[in-house]
This record gives structure tokens, C-alpha cells and sequence, in this order.
């Protein structure tokens, strides 16, 4: 066999060899990684609506008909809102949760917030992800940052500096997190509220 | 005693981090707390050893004008391996290191063993060889983490260690507390070796 034919047969088996194990291995770990993330903010919900015993989640996206590209699809998928239900033992609506995003200091901030379904006011919110500088930023996932969106409505301003104190030396992060929580909430209430 | 020699070079004599000075990206990065530091190292240890044997094993069907390209599809899938199984299993731990463990690809202790040390000698001599390489990685980048977590933030292993309340020093977990740590690090370290090498002398 020539040198050169040697070099491409080695490589290509080595490389079938590892896609091999590779899609096996990603086979097995894909599923538990997304039933963990699901579960992560199932669990969530459960924080931010106090006394739900369980969860429905509400779908909705724009009336868009055709959807049968993939990019499309994905597209689709980040257009819609999901908004989680909460409901207590008898059924009876609690609240409703949604998931709030704006970019921060570091990367992307998620916060999961939980609205109270009689009086639309904020009852709690958590941080679901954020790239936050440790010691600085991340303060925005303490009990004491995020009272501070507790009892506000859609119609309060929810921003840092009327509203809402931001951390000192975290401006950057507090100020998306403020944004986050309120264009979830503007959003989330349009469809949520929108349907009556 | 060849696997014994293999094996404790890379934890002081030829240690990656203080000695070597490679693979100094993810030192610096992700040492903001011991945990991290330690989970890294482990990451780092498993790589290293599942790629120095496998190439060392396969080495003799690998022309030498590809060496490298091979080399990395292997480092490459066992990093994969590592990255998916630690989403799935750990996916606390995934979420703090998140992009520095694919990065171990590109880590260059790996690629500079399997270059340096697998590509030449026996798998047992190589695995060996890269676990003491790994365990060098890992306590530096847990000595480093413990340090900047106990000034930085108070706590060792997520241990409150300092009272509530008391000032804490918040650069040590930022980046400069990451340069500032490793260089006091290294200045022991070579102040230790000059030290040893004046006694045996």
C-alpha cells in the first residue's frame, strides 16, 4: 500500500471508530441530559408558585401554519412562549411561571418567574442560568436581589434605579436580570391574558 | 520502578502547571473554587490517561505524517466522552466548567505527552505516565483553587470557613486573583527547588 492511501485509510478508521463510540455514547447521555434539564425547571416552578402541587405548561406560539423545514421549526421553537401553570391539589389555578431572558455581563441571564394568578403580582423569581462574574454579579441569584421583584406588577416599570435597587458593582447584571423579568412578564401576560 | 519513575515525575519534578507552564488556560480560569479545581483535574486525569494508552497502542499502524491529526481524534473523543457523560451525570458541575471541558482538547499537556512520552514508549509505561502527569494538573489547580476560594469568597469545598460578614478579598476570584495566586505559587515552588537542590549539593 502507498504512503499516502496508509495515511487516509488510518485516519478514516480511526475517525469511524470514534464517531462510532461517540453516538452511542450520545445516545445513552442525550436523553438523561434533557429529562434533567426538564426536570430542573419542573422543580423550579415548584419555588416560584408556593403550593402548587402540579405543573401545566402552556404552549403557545405565533399562528405561523407551515412548519415543516427544520430551520424554520427551530425558529418556531424560539418564538414560542411556554408558560407553566401551577395548580394545587383541587385543580384550582395558582399562578402562572415563565421564563424570562436578556443577555448580562458574562452571557446569557434566565430567570424563572412566578406570578400570582388572582392579583398578577410577582410572588417570586429564580435564576435558572447566568455567566455572571463570581463574587460580583452573581449576587443576582440571592434571596435578597430577588425579593426585590416580589409584589411588582406589569404596569410598575421593574428597572434598576426606579424600582428596583440594583447591586453596587454589579450594575450590568442587575440591570438584566430587571430586564429580563419585565419583557418576560410584558409577554408572558400579553398571550397569557391576551386569550380572555 | 520505571512505572514508579514514570509516575511521580509529573506530580513535582516535571509538574504541567509550576514546572512545565503548559495547559495554563484552564488554571487560570476555573481554580475560582477547590471543587471546581478538583473537577477539572479529574476530567483532565481521565483524558490523559484513556488517550496516552490508546495511542501508545495504536501507534506503530499510525504514519508519522499524521500523527498529530490521529492523535487529536482520539484526545477529541475521549474529551466528548468525558463532556457528555458529565452533562448527563453532573450537570451541577457541567454548568460551573461548562466550555473548559471541551477545551481539553486543546489542552497541550495532553497533546504534549502523547507527542513526548506515548508516541514512544510501552501502553502500561504511558498510562502511568499520564497519571501522574494528570495528578500534577489536579492538585496544583486544587491548591490554586483552595487558596483564592478561602480569600476570594470564605468558604473551602462550599465550607464556611470565615464568619458571615467578615471581609473577604474579591479579586482573588477574579482573573487577576488567578495570576497573583499561580505566580506566589511558582515563586515557592522554585524557592523549594533551589533550596533541595543546595542540601543534595
Amino acid at each position: 500500500m502507498s504512503e499516502s492511501l496508509r495515511m487516509v485509510v488510518v485516519l478514516a478508521i480511526i475517525g469511524m471508530v470514534s464517531a462510532g463510540i461517540l453516538s452511542v455514547v450520545y445516545d445513552t447521555t442525550s436523553v438523561i441530559i434533557e429529562e434533567n434539564a426538564a426536570r430542573a425547571l419542573e422543580s423550579s416552578v415548584y419555588e416560584v408558585l408556593p403550593g402548587t402541587v402540579t405543573v401545566e405548561i402552556i404552549r403557545s406560539s405565533g399562528n405561523q401554519l407551515r412548519v415543516d423545514d427544520p430551520k424554520e421549526m427551530r425558529e418556531e421553537e424560539q418564538r414560542t412562549t411556554l408558560i407553566y401553570q401551577g395548580l394545587d391539589g383541587q385543580g384550582n389555578v395558582l399562578g402562572y411561571a415563565f421564563v424570562g431572558e436578556a443577555n448580562g455581563y458574562g452571557g446569557v441571564i434566565r430567570i424563572l418567574v412566578g406570578v400570582d394568578e388572582a392579583t398578577d403580582q410577582i410572588l417570586n423569581a429564580k435564576v435558572l442560568a447566568h455567566s455572571e462574574t463570581p463574587g460580583l454579579g452573581d449576587r443576582i441569584e440571592g434571596e435578597n436581589f430577588r425579593s426585590r421583584f416580589v409584589g411588582k406588577m406589569v404596569t410598575d416599570p421593574i428597572a434598576i434605579g426606579q424600582d428596583i435597587d440594583g447591586l453596587s458593582g454589579a450594575t450590568v447584571s442587575s440591570r438584566a436580570a430587571a430586564d429580563a423579568v419585565r419583557q418576560g412578564f410584558i409577554d408572558t401576560i400579553a398571550v397569557y391574558r391576551g386569550g380572555e | 520502578m520505571v512505572l514508579w519513575k514514570d509516575f511521580v515525575r509529573g506530580l513535582w519534578a516535571e509538574n504541567p502547571t509550576f514546572r512545565l507552564n503548559i495547559g495554563l488556560c484552564p488554571v487560570l480560569a476555573v481554580t475560582t473554587s477547590a471543587i471546581n479545581g478538583l473537577s477539572m483535574g479529574a476530567a483532565t486525569v481521565f483524558v490523559l490517561i484513556c488517550s496516552t494508552a490508546l495511542i501508545s497502542l495504536i501507534k506503530g499502524i499510525i504514519p508519522d505524517k499524521v500523527r498529530i491529526p490521529a492523535y487529536i481524534i482520539v484526545i477529541s473523543t475521549f474529551t466528548t466522552i468525558v463532556d457528555l457523560v458529565m452533562h448527563a451525570y453532573l450537570p451541577d458541575l457541567h454548568s460551573v466548567l461548562g466550555i473548559f471541558i471541551p477545551l481539553i482538547v486543546v489542552n497541550c499537556i495532553v497533546l504534549g505527552r502523547a507527542e513526548a512520552f506515548a508516541a514512544k514508549n510501552s501502553v502500561i509505561r504511558s498510562a502511568f505516565d499520564g497519571l501522574g502527569m494528570g495528578l500534577g494538573f489536579t492538585w496544583a489547580l486544587t491548591l490554586l483553587g483552595s487558596i483564592r476560594e478561602l480569600l476570594g469568597s470564605g468558604t473551602l469545598f462550599g465550607l464556611a470557613l470565615i464568619p458571615e460578614g467578615a471581609t473577604t478579598l474579591g479579586i482573588m476570584s477574579l482573573p487577576p486573583g488567578a495570576f497573583i495566586t499561580l505566580g506566589i505559587l511558582m515563586a515557592v515552588m522554585n524557592m523549594v527547588s533551589a533550596r533541595q537542590k543546595k542540601m543534595a549539593s
